[in-house]
């Protein structure tokens, strides 16, 4: 276990500087999940964590020692790849063992703890096999065990479910942060997908253009975004976004019209953009917005009303036992607490 | 018309045969017939007084087994089949990693290499034979400055080193084809299992001995069997630069098969010995197929 901290860290390739003077801490034994669309610079934070990519500028430490000139190998790091980056020419249980033969471990102990990693992962009757013979999620579980065996200071994964389906992601994901709280070595994680990042997470690390947008617990970045784009980006299905302006003391836009939330910042006649839930937003017979019913999407549980207001699409998460018909008016309402109020200009939190 | 009709049914995907005509008869032409002519040919003989192939049996076999040119020559190539394959292997393996590289320059190089391939091996035993020249060759007088020759052993006049003299044409000419087909299956390669071998805390030779050189198996293993089979009936070299001397130190059983057939016509004989090469190298390929054929 380990603490890992970046401090400014700028990583250029040639002329073209993707990254600037990024700064973070990630703690003993933390979850931390660096989350970001494509191009972000999430993948490279990671790479270069791991030593596969050099830091152009500013210092990464491990347990408070320098590291950006120690060799990949010398760095007590475990890594999942996307691909899983297997040896496709070991059987299971060379893959898993392999670190530990470098290592010149005794024979027998590598079969006991590969062992051991086969047991927890279920992967015990596949020891023999080789990983074209294995599936895309066992594939998964021995990139896994390859990690677990190593009982490195630090695991990063590069977004290690994005090749799996729907179903075996969710359980996957289960998985590996039950993995985690059980060995409780410190963790990051990249993905581009909120899910992932806030069902897993201890700390979200929302990235931007090679700079940090927003760190927090999963429940900071839903309940108080720091930005739009932070709460574009967190929540599904998205939050409500509507321009307006801050006038006698209330958001005005277009047929909207909603009180302030407590504490704002925001000043007369400023230009400002609303932020609304759709799990925060109720339907009801009386409301400050007023829309016509487009569709309503089952999901299962419940059921996401889209409504036209305005011209604008406008998502409401309503109990699937509410009734609702196309092109019916039906009003729905927020309390003000739950609105999120962000200088439309800046896009910064108001 | 009918007859369109039918001639697009018979040239349909559902009767096969007539698209395989071609290579049939082709193959029926020039590989089957030799094969079965020569095999016929192995129990006749020349009769060069009556100008006519007469039967004799197993004679030309019994001849072979109890010839001991026959098996010096077998001797001969199979010390330069082991020899030249295990140093254009390594040398070859060798130099495509350093190209593996990518480091500036190195894609000229990698042009290059292919130069050798273009120009005739007739050619190249000239040129080597003009290098390994006791009075004027290059590389005679550097070994002798260096100490190694004293100038009283010619390389390709001495038996103990005409067959290296040899040898070092091939590895000239051949190794760069090496270089070229493990360059591109090291291309081929994906980059993450190293990226993961170096987290593992692999070193470099353990990567190159657990991660590269399986993952190469089977490229190794057609350069092998291509290679191996060139040089079990391996001939312009030693036609060009020693005809087979001095004595009888670099006869290869190509060499003697063509002496045995062309110059002193036995022509049975010599079709004897032909076979024998052809049987030792299906059974050498099939090695080399059996080995490569890895489970993963």
């Amino acid at each position: 276990m380990a603490t890992v901290a970046y401090r400014n860290i700028v990583k250029s390739y040639g002329a073209v500087r993707v990254m600037e003077d990024l700064s973070l801490d990630i703690a003993d034994g933390e979850f931390a999940v660096l989350l970001g669309p494509s191009g972000c610079g999430k993948t490279t934070l990671l790479r270069m964590t791991a030593g596969l990519e050099t830091v152009t500028g500013g210092d990464l430490l491990i347990d408070g020692a320098r590291m950006n000139e120690v060799h990949p190998r010398d760095r007590d790091i475990a890594m999942v790849f996307q691909n899983y980056a297997l040896y496709p020419t070991m059987p299971v249980w060379e893959n898993i063992g392999f670190s530990l033969e470098v290592r010149k471990l005794p024979k027998a102990e590598i079969r006991k703890k590969v062992e051991a990693a086969a047991a927890v992962l279920n992967l015990t009757d596949y020891l023999d096999r080789y990983p074209r013979e294995l599936s895309g999620g066992q594939r998964q579980r021995v990139a896994m065990g390859r990690a677990m065996v190593r009982e490195a200071k630090v695991f990063l994964f590069d977004e290690p479910l994005s090749n799996l389906d729907a179903k075996l992601r969710a359980q996957m994901r289960m998985e590996i942060r039950q993995l985690h709280d059980r060995l409780e070595t410190t963790t990051i994680y990249v993905t581009h997908d909120q899910i992932e990042a806030m069902t897993m997470a201890d700390k979200i690390v929302l990235m931007k253009g090679g700079r940090i947008e927003q760190v927090g617990t999963p429940d900071d970045l839903f309940d108080a975004p720091a930005s739009l784009y932070a709460a574009d980006f967190i929540g599904t299905p998205a939050i409500n976004l509507i321009e307006g302006a801050v006038v006698d003391g209330a958001f005005k836009s277009a047929g909207i019209h909603l009180p302030l939330p407590p504490g704002t910042a925001a000043t007369a006649g400023q230009r400002v953009t609303a932020g609304l839930r759709p799990s925060d937003m109720t339907l009801g017979a009386a409301g400050s917005i007023t829309g016509r019913v487009v569709l309503a999407e089952k999901t299962g549980v419940e059921q996401n009303v889209h409504l036209d207001i305005g011209g604008a699409d406008f998502v409401v998460t309503a109990p699937r036992d509410v009734s609702v018909r196309p092109d019916e008016t039906v009003q729905a309402d927020i309390p003000p607490q739950k609105i999120h109020l962000f200088d439309s200009a800046s896009g910064a939190r108001l | 018309m009918p007859a369109v009709t039918s001639a697009k049914a018979v040239f349909s995907s559902d009767h096969p045969l007539p698209w395989l005509f071609p290579l049939i008869a082709m193959l029926v032409v020039f590989t089957i017939y030799p094969l079965i002519y020569n095999i016929w040919l192995s129990f006749h003989e020349y009769a060069p007084f009556r100008r006519e192939l007469e039967y004799v049996g197993t004679d030309n076999w019994v001849a072979l087994w109890n010839d001991e040119r026959f098996w010096g020559s077998l001797s001969v190539t199979l010390t330069y089949f082991v020899v030249v394959l295990i140093i254009e292997l390594v040398l070859g393996m060798a130099i495509a990693l350093l190209l593996d590289a990518d480091l500036a320059g190195f894609g000229v190089m990698r042009g290059l290499l292919t130069l050798t391939l273009v120009i005739p091996p007739a050619i190249t035993g000239m040129m080597f034979l003009l290098i390994q020249d006791a009075e004027f060759g290059v590389l005679t007088w550097v070994l002798e400055q260096v100490g190694v020759l004293d100038g009283t052993a010619p390389i390709l006049s001495t038996p103990s080193t005409a067959l290296l003299g040899v040898m070092l044409a091939d590895i000239w000419q051949w190794t760069p084809f090496m270089v070229l087909i493990f360059l591109a299956g090291l291309r081929g390669l994906p980059g993450e299992p190293y990226e993961a071998a170096m987290l593992d805390g692999a070193s470099g030779w353990q990567i190159f001995r657990r991660i590269t050189l399986p993952q190469l198996s089977k490229v190794i293993a057609i350069a092998v069997l291509l290679r191996g089979i060139d040089l079990f009936r391996m001939f312009d070299y030693v036609f060009v630069m020693t005809s087979g001397g001095p004595g009888t130190a670099t006869y290869t059983l190509s060499l003697y098969a063509w002496q045995q057939t062309f110059s002193f016509i036995k022509w049975g004989y010599g079709a004897t010995i032909s076979l024998v090469s052809l049987v030792l190298i299906l059974v050498i390929a099939n090695l080399f197929i059996w080995i490569a054929k890895v489970r993963w």
